[in-house]
């Protein structure tokens, strides 16, 4: 299953083996954690396990950022 | 499904290291709580004081800025164009769209106007361009508060910024400046007071009042941050706050009540005196910017 997400202030398509894809399967296929990241679904935050499909409108959110320490 | 401890409605937001679920309204309301006792709890500054935001187009300044509006600061934002390509194009206009969402006014400083921009800079300077954007931001900050009435500077510093900071400074000892890490520096000789009011607040917690604010920011980094170290601290600390939730916060505010008191007796503070050049307060004879700028045009006149 596809999946597109806006991440970073671009879109992405991202590619599952399987049929259900919960919240944290795309921020695994993102490489980021729960603890700095986390996924919008249709303009609401949602937890991990919520289920995404191909409808949603998914923003991917990484709130970590660099720069002077 | 999660339901808001306050109202029972859905939860879209879940604080680990509170133990807390909170619907949109609730999160956004505990947000701005947290700010305002973090601004009492170390004396930052009271609703008759006139503020200056340091806002970057970032999450956390516009978060800060939105939360001390919605607390009823009477607050200001300051914005620097450090001409930094299409980044600084895009975040001075999401600054901007902000500041007239919420009727307040941004001050604006061109580094076009005032000197050269950061990347042209970095041909006469050869510290990291992090730290010659920092003594440019800071210079232009300080100057402009004083000029314009502005009795508190805030910046949008969070917790895993501090919690960073801190750690660096705690494998190399730093103590130095580890004397000097405290969420407000009091206003002196020159300077304006400093203030973080967001030190207890989360990156993502910041992110989450964001994007739940509405606030549109710029969630690409700037170029020259790339490899930055405070990166691969946050990502360590972040390893550990997943194992256990809290440690971020307890490491950061612990350090606050039980280690910055001792440090700080030993505190000498640094001889400040008006730079040569331009007035402004200054360890040296002549200032950090104005040796900057002294360089800048040498190699000017060179070229
Ligand atoms: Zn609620
Ligand atoms: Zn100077």
């Amino acid at each position: 299953m596809e999946i597109k997400v806006r991440y970073r202030g671009e879109d992405k398509v991202l590619t599952f083996e399987k049929d259900k894809v919960k919240a944290k399967d795309i921020l695994k296929a993102l490489g980021l954690s729960k603890d700095y990241a986390f996924v919008v679904k249709n303009g609401e935050i949602v937890e991990e396990n919520e289920p995404i499909t191909q409808n949603d409108e998914v923003r991917v959110v990484n709130a970590i950022s660099g720069g002077l320490l | 499904m999660r339901k808001c401890i306050k109202c029972g409605e859905k939860a879209q937001v879940y604080l680990p290291q509170h133990r807390l679920s909170l619907c949109k309204q609730h999160y956004l309301e505990w947000f701005d709580n947290r700010v305002e006792k973090t601004i009492k709890e170390f004396k930052m500054f009271n609703r008759k004081d006139k503020v200056l935001v340091a806002v970057s187009g970032g999450k956390d300044s516009l978060s800060l800025w939105k939360s001390l509006i919605n607390l009823g600061y009477d607050a200001d934002g300051f914005y620097i164009n450090l001409g930094i390509g299409e980044y600084s194009q895009k975040s001075y206009e999401l600054a901007k769209s902000f500041s007239e969402k919420v009727g307040k006014t941004l001050h604006v400083v061109s580094l076009y106007k005032e000197m050269v921009p950061i990347p042209e800079m970095r041909k006469y300077d050869s510290r990291p361009a992090c730290s010659v954007c920092g003594t440019v931001k800071r210079y232009y900050m300080n100057k402009f508060a004083k000029e314009n009435g502005y009795k508190i500077i805030a910046t949008g510093h969070n917790l895993d910024d501090e919690a960073a900071v801190l750690f660096s400074n705690t494998l190399n000892w730093s103590v130095e400046y580890l004397k000097r890490q405290y969420p407000v520096l009091p206003e002196e000789d020159g300077f304006i007071r400093k203030v973080k009011p967001l030190c207890k607040i989360s990156e993502k917690e910041s992110a989450m009042y964001a994007v739940l604010s509405g606030i549109d920011y710029i969630e690409e980094e700037c170029p020259f941050s790339e490899g930055a170290t405070s990166i691969d601290y946050k990502m360590f600390l972040a390893q550990l706050e997943e194992k256990s939730p809290g440690t971020k916060l307890r490491f950061y505010s612990e350090f606050l009540r039980k280690m910055y008191p001792i440090l700080k007796q030993s505190e000498e503070k640094p001889k400040l005196q008006p730079c040569k050049i331009c007035g402004e307060p200054s360890t040296n004879e002549i200032c950090a910017f104005c040796n900057l700028k002294m360089k800048i045009s040498q190699k000017e006149a060179k070229a």
